[in-house]
C-alpha cells in the first residue's frame, strides 16, 4: 500500500472513532552509501525507510503512534493505539495541533546533482589511493567512504496544514590509519553538500594530516591550563549541552536555565544564534515539526540570555509565542524541541591569535566520552582530550591521554575571547547542527600524568 | 512474517549475479515506550517497525540493501538492487532449498508486554518515581520511563538456513534530581532484561526510584576529586563498563579483521593479568544482552575471550569470518531491519576471581573506589578509552570516606587490563545499550569488584 491510499485509510478511521483534532506525518529517506577497505569495494549499501505517525488530540492531551508497515488493518491499528496513548497522558500542560494561516519563506529550489553508483565508487577509489599516496605511512585499516542521501517529508493534519518538504544532498569521509614505531593513530576528514564540489587532494590531506599530527602524542601534568577550544571541540560541546536551551527541559526542571531569561549568562562577547535556513545549511527548514513558520532569533545576545526555544505546548504553558522549534527526534517521536543551525558568532582573531594570547596553555582538538562524560541536567563534564601544548603563544608538541574538566554553565562566563573562524560540525547531516568559532578559556582543570 | 516462498525467490534474485553467499533478513516489532516527568505521564512512543535486510557477498565483498516493507513487490525490488549492485555475473548457486531450523528459546516469558494495557505499566513506573521524589526534600525532580520491546525476525540464507525468533525485553529507568544553591545532581538506575511485564517481580520498582535518590543525594552532598593517576577498585556490575570498553570492542570481528584493532594477530598471547579471565556469553537465561540466534542466525555460545591472561577468541560474524579465516561465534548482530549486521557484544563480562572485597579496598592507600559507573566509550584502533564515574569515593588508608562528583576514567585498553591485579569473588551484570555501526543494541556488562593498580582519574 503506498502513502496516498494509507493516508486516506487513516483519515477514514480516524472519522469512523470520532477523532477531531489529528495529524499524519510521514517521512520517507534513501541512503546510498559505498566503503573502500585496501584497493577494493568492501561494501555497498542502499537503504529506504518510511514511516508514518499519527496523532490525535483527546482533551487538551496529545497521544501518538508510528509504523512502517502500511496496511488496511495497520490504518485502523494506529488510531486506536494513538487513543489509547492520548488517554494515558496524564500532565497538564495543554498539547495543540496547529492551524494553517503562517507565511512560510520561500527558498529558491537548488537542483542536487546525485552521483550514479559507478560515479560514487569510481571517487571513494581515488579518495582511497589518494590517502595512501599522501603518506608512506599510511597503513591498511585506511577506509573512504562516499555516499548520498534523499529525504521527504510532509505533515497533514485535521486543522488544514499540508505541507511538504524535502532535501538531497551527498557526503564522503576519509579514514587514514597511520603506523609509526609500532603504534597506530587515526585521522578522519569530512565533507558533505554537492557531490562536485567534493575535493579528493583536500579531504586525503586533511584526513592524514589529522592522524600524522598526533604521532608521539604524550600526556601532560595534571593542573590547571589556559585552555582554546578548536571550533569543532567547542560546536561538539553546544551540540551536547543544546538542550539546556529547551523550554521543554526547563519546565521540567531539567535545565538549570529555567527563568534565567534577562540574566548575563555568559561572557558579554558571547552572542548565540538559531538559525534555521542559514545559507551554508544542507538541509534548511521553512517550517518545524508541527508545521509552525520558522524564523532567526539570538538566543545570547551579548551574553545576556534572550529566549528559550520553544515549540506549541511549552510557548502556551508559558504564554508567549512558539519559537518554531518543535521537532520530532524521528518521525515516530512525539514533538520535543531542538534549534537549527545553532552558532557561537564569530567576534576577531584567528587561531595563532587565541594562542598567542594563551601564551602557555593547552589547545584541545579533540574530545571523546561526550554521551557519559558530559550531563546537561548539572553542566557538570570531565571528557577525555587531545591535541597540542601552547608554547610561548605557539602550537607545540602533540598530547594525548589527558581529560578536561568543568561545567558548561561556567565554561560560557569563562570564555576569554572567540576567534573568526566559525565551523560547524561536518557529522550532523540532518537540520540541526552546532558550529562555533575557536575560543579561548581563562582556566580549565586537565587531568595528565 | 515472510513466506518461505517469497524469502526462497528473494534468495534466487540476490544470487542472479554470481554472489556465493545471499541472506533475507525480515523483521516486525512493536515497541512503546512509557515516559513519566515527575509521578505524571508526559509522553508515550509507539512504534512498529517492519522491514527486509538482504545481503550478497562475493568473497570479502558485501553488497547491502533494506526496504521499510514486507510487501512482495519491495522485497524483491530490493534483492533486484542488491543483486544489480553486485554485477552482472550469473548465477553461481543455482537452487537455494530452505530448511526450516527451530533453536528453542532458552528464556521464556511469562507476560507480553505488548498485550498489557498502559494504566498497569503506569501503575508500576508511579511507584518507581514516587519512591525516589519522596526520598528528600531535595529531590527537586524525577523522570522515569518503561520500554517495552517486542523482536520479530525472520532468517534466511543461500545456505539453506531458515529461522525465526521472538526476542521479548523490558527496562524500567528511573533518574532523580537532587538541587540545591542554583546546583543540580543526578542518580539513576535502570534495570533491564530479556523478561515480559515480571520485570517487576525481579526489580521491585520503590526500590529502582530510591536507588536513583540515594545517588543524586549522595552527590549533591559531595565535592569533586582532585585529578590525577591513583589506583582505582571499581565495583561490580555495571562497573565491567571499564572491560567492555577497553578491551571488548577491540576484539569485535569488525574492528580486528581490518587490522584497526591493538589486538589484532595476538590471540595465544599474554594481553590482560593473569588474574583476568572474560567472557562472552549470549546464552545466559533472560540476560539483557541474551540471544537464541544471532542475526545471521548461528546459535548464540559462550566465548571465552580472554583466560588468565591469554587471548583466546574474538567475537566474530559471517563477513568478517571471511576475511579472518574464523567461523562465527554468535555474535552478529544489528538494531534493526535498516543496519547491516556485524560482530557486536552479548553479556560481556570479567569472571569471578579469588580475592576478597575487604583486601582489595584495604589495599589501596590512597585512591577512588568507584561504586556506580557511567558509560563510556573507545577508539579501538588506538585502544584510547574514557568512561565516566557515577558515583564516586575517596579510598584513604584502606577505608572507603567521602564521596565525590565528577570523575571520569582515561586510559589505553593495553595497559589497563594489565592492570587489573586484584578480582573479587563477587560478579553481577549491569544492563546497557551499546552503539556501533550496526545500531544500538541490549548489551549486558559485568565483573566481580577489581583493582586497578593505576589509571588517570579525569576531576577538578
Amino acid at each position: 500500500m503506498n502513502y496516498q491510499d494509507f493516508k486516506q485509510a487513516v483519515i477514514q478511521a480516524a472519522e469512523a472513532k470520532q477523532v477531531k483534532d489529528y495529524e499524519l506525518y510521514y517521512s520517507e529517506s534513501a541512503e546510498t552509501q559505498t566503503e573502500i577497505f585496501k584497493t577494493e569495494v568492501k561494501g555497498f549499501n542502499t537503504s529506504s525507510r518510511l514511516g508514518v505517525c499519527f496523532k490525535c488530540l483527546v482533551d487538551g492531551k496529545m497521544g501518538y503512534a508510528s509504523t512502517e508497515h502500511l496496511s488496511e488493518e495497520e490504518a485502523v491499528s494506529l488510531v486506536e493505539r494513538a487513543l489509547e496513548n492520548a488517554k494515558s497522558i496524564e500532565s497538564e500542560e495543554q498539547a495543540f495541533i496547529h492551524t494553517k494561516g503562517d507565511t512560510y519563506a520561500v527558498l529558491p529550489k537548488e537542483e542536487a546533482k546525485l552521483p550514479t553508483a559507478a560515479e560514487l565508487i569510481d571517487f571513494s577509489m581515488s579518495l582511497q589511493n589518494q590517502l595512501y599516496a599522501t603518506d608512506n605511512r599510511v597503513v591498511d585499516g585506511t577506509q573512504a567512504y562516499a555516499g548520498f542521501v534523499e529525504s521527504k517529508s510532509a505533515l497533514y493534519n485535521s486543522n488544514g496544514l499540508d505541507l511538504e518538504d524535502s532535501a538531497a544532498f551527498s557526503f564522503t569521509y576519509g579514514m587514514a590509519v597511520v603506523a609509526d614505531n609500532g603504534e597506530m593513530y587515526d585521522g578522519m576528514e569530512v565533507a558533505s553538500g554537492k557531490f562536485d564540489s567534493f575535493n579528493v587532494e583536500k579531504i586525503a590531506k586533511e584526513a592524514v594530516k589529522d592522524a600524522v599530527d598526533t604521532i608521539g602524542a604524550e600526556s601532560v601534568p595534571s593542573g590547571k591550563y589556559p585552555v582554546v577550544f578548536s571550533n569543532k571541540v567547542m560546536a561538539s560541546m553546544l551540540s551536547t549541552y543544546a538542550s539546556v536551551f529547551s523550554a521543554e527541559a526547563a519546565q521540567k526542571g531539567l535545565s538549570l536555565l529555567k527563568d534565567k531569561e534577562g540574566e548575563q549568562i555568559a561572557a558579554d562577547i558571547v552572542t548565540l544564534t538559531d538559525d534555521p535556513m542559514k545559507e551554508d545549511a544542507l538541509v534548511k527548514a521553512t517550517f518545524d515539526d508541527e508545521g509552525v513558520a520558522t524564523y532567526k532569533k539570538n538566543v545570547i545576545e551579548g551574553g545576556q540570555f534572550v529566549t528559550l526555544l520553544h515549540n506549541l505546548k511549552t510557548a502556551a504553558a508559558a504564554g508567549v509565542k512558539t519559537t518554531g522549534n518543535g521537532h520530532k527526534a524521528s518521525y515516530a517521536s512525539n514533538v520535543g524541541i531542538r534549534p537549527y543551525s545553532f552558532y557561537i558568532n564569530p567576534v576577531k582573531g584567528s587561531l595563532d591569535d587565541l594562542m598567542a594570547e594563551a601564551g602557555n596553555g593547552i589547545y584541545i582538538t579533540s574530545v571523546e566520552g561526550m554521551h557519559a562524560g558530559a550531563n546537561a541536567v548539572t553542566g557538570d563534564f570531565s571528557l577525555a582530550a587531545s591535541g597540542f601544548c601552547i608554547e610561548d603563544g605557539k602550537k607545540g608538541r602533540p598530547v594525548k591521554s589527558i581529560t578536561v574538566s568543568g561545567n558548561f554553565f561556567t565554561l560560557l562566563k569563562e570564555i576569554a575571547r572567540i576567534g573568526e573562524d566559525l565551523k560547524f560540525n561536518p557529522f550532523a547531516l540532518g537540520s540541526s547542527r552546532c558550529g562555533s568559532p575557536s575560543v579561548l578559556i581563562k582556566e580549565m582543570t586537565i587531568a595528565g600524568k | 512474517m515472510l513466506p518461505q516462498t517469497l524469502v526462497k525467490e528473494a534468495l534466487g534474485i540476490a544470487l542472479s549475479t554470481g554472489a556465493d553467499y545471499a541472506e533475507v533478513f525480515a523483521e516486525h516489532t512493536n515497541q512503546k515506550s512509557i515516559q513519566m516527568v515527575s509521578t505524571k505521564v508526559d509522553k508515550i512512543e509507539d512504534a512498529v517497525i517492519a522491514g527486509v535486510g538482504i545481503r550478497v557477498f562475493k568473497g570479502t565483498r558485501c553488497v547491502s540493501g533494506s526496504a521499510s516493507s514486507l510487501e512482495r513487490g519491495a522485497v524483491l525490488a530490493c534483492a533486484r538492487r542488491v543483486a544489480d549492485a553486485l554485477g552482472t555475473g550469473s548465477a553461481a548457486i543455482a537452487n537455494v532449498v530452505l530448511r526450516e531450523r527451530r533453536f528453542g528459546d532458552i528464556h521464556p516469558v511469562k507476560i507480553v508486554p505488548v498485550s498489557v494495557e498502559n494504566s498497569y505499566k503506569v501503575d508500576f513506573l508511579k511507584e518507581a518515581c514516587l519512591a525516589a521524589k519522596e526520598y528528600h526534600q531535595d529531590i527537586s525532580q524525577v523522570t522515569g520511563s518503561f520500554l517495552d520491546v517486542d523482536h520479530n525476525i525472520m532468517i534466511a540464507n543461500s545456505e539453506g538456513l531458515f529461522a525465526e525468533d521472538r526476542q521479548i525485553r523490558t527496562r524500567i529507568v528511573c533518574s532523580a534530581i537532587a538541587s540545591r544553591d542554583g546546583e543540580n545532581q543526578t542518580g539513576s538506575c535502570s534495570p533491564g532484561a530479556r523478561v515480559g511485564m515480571e520485570l517487576f517481580d525481579l526489580f521491585p520498582p520503590k526500590e529502582v526510584g530510591i536507588e536513583a535518590a540515594r545517588q543524586a543525594m549522595t552527590l549533591i552532598n559531595a565535592g569533586y576529586i582532585e585529578a590525577g593517576v591513583m589506583p582505582v577498585a571499581i565495583e561490580n556490575a555495571f562497573g565491567g563498563v571499564i572491560f567492555h570498553e577497553a578491551c571488548g570492542h577491540a576484539l569485535e570481528a569488525s574492528s580486528v579483521a581490518l587490522g584497526q584493532s591493538v589486538f589484532a594477530g595476538k590471540l595465544g598471547e599474554q594481553i590482560a593479568n593473569e588474574k583476568v579471565t572474560a567472557i562472552d556469553d549470549g546464552t545466559i537465561p533472560n540476560g539483557w544482552g541474551s540471544i537464541n540466534i544471532d542475526d545471521e542466525g548461528t546459535p548464540s555460545q559462550r566465548n571465552v575471550l580472554i583466560e588468565n591472561g591469554i587471548l583466546k577468541s574474538y567475537m566474530v560474524d559471517k563477513l568478517n569470518g571471511r576475511r579472518m579465516g574464523m567461523a562465527p561465534t554468535g555474535n552478529s548482530r544489528r538494531q534493526s531491519y535498516a543496519y547491516e549486521p556485524t560482530s557486536r557484544m552479548t553479556n560481556t563480562f570479567i569472571a569471578a576471581g579469588e580475592d576478597e572485597d575487604k583486601d582489595i579496598i584495604a589495599s589501596i592507600e590512597n585512591g577512588l573506589y568507584a561504586k556506580k559507573m557511567g558509560g563510556g566509550s573507545v577508539n579501538p584502533l588506538t585502544g584510547q578509552f574514557n568512561f565516566s564515574v557515577a558515583e564516586g569515593y575517596i579510598i584513604r588508608n584502606g577505608e572507603i570516606c567521602e564521596a565525590v562528583r565528577g570523575a571520569s576514567l582515561i586510559g589505553k585498553g593495553s595497559d589497563i587490563l594489565m592492570n587489573i591485579d586484584m578480582v573479587g569473588k563477587n560478579l553481577d551484570r549491569g544492563q546497557g545499550m551499546c552503539g556501533a555501526s550496526s545500531g544500538s543494541i541490549p548489551t549486558d556488562v559485568g565483573q566481580p569488584l577489581i583493582r586497578v593498580s593505576s589509571i588517570t582519574v579525569g576531576g577538578r
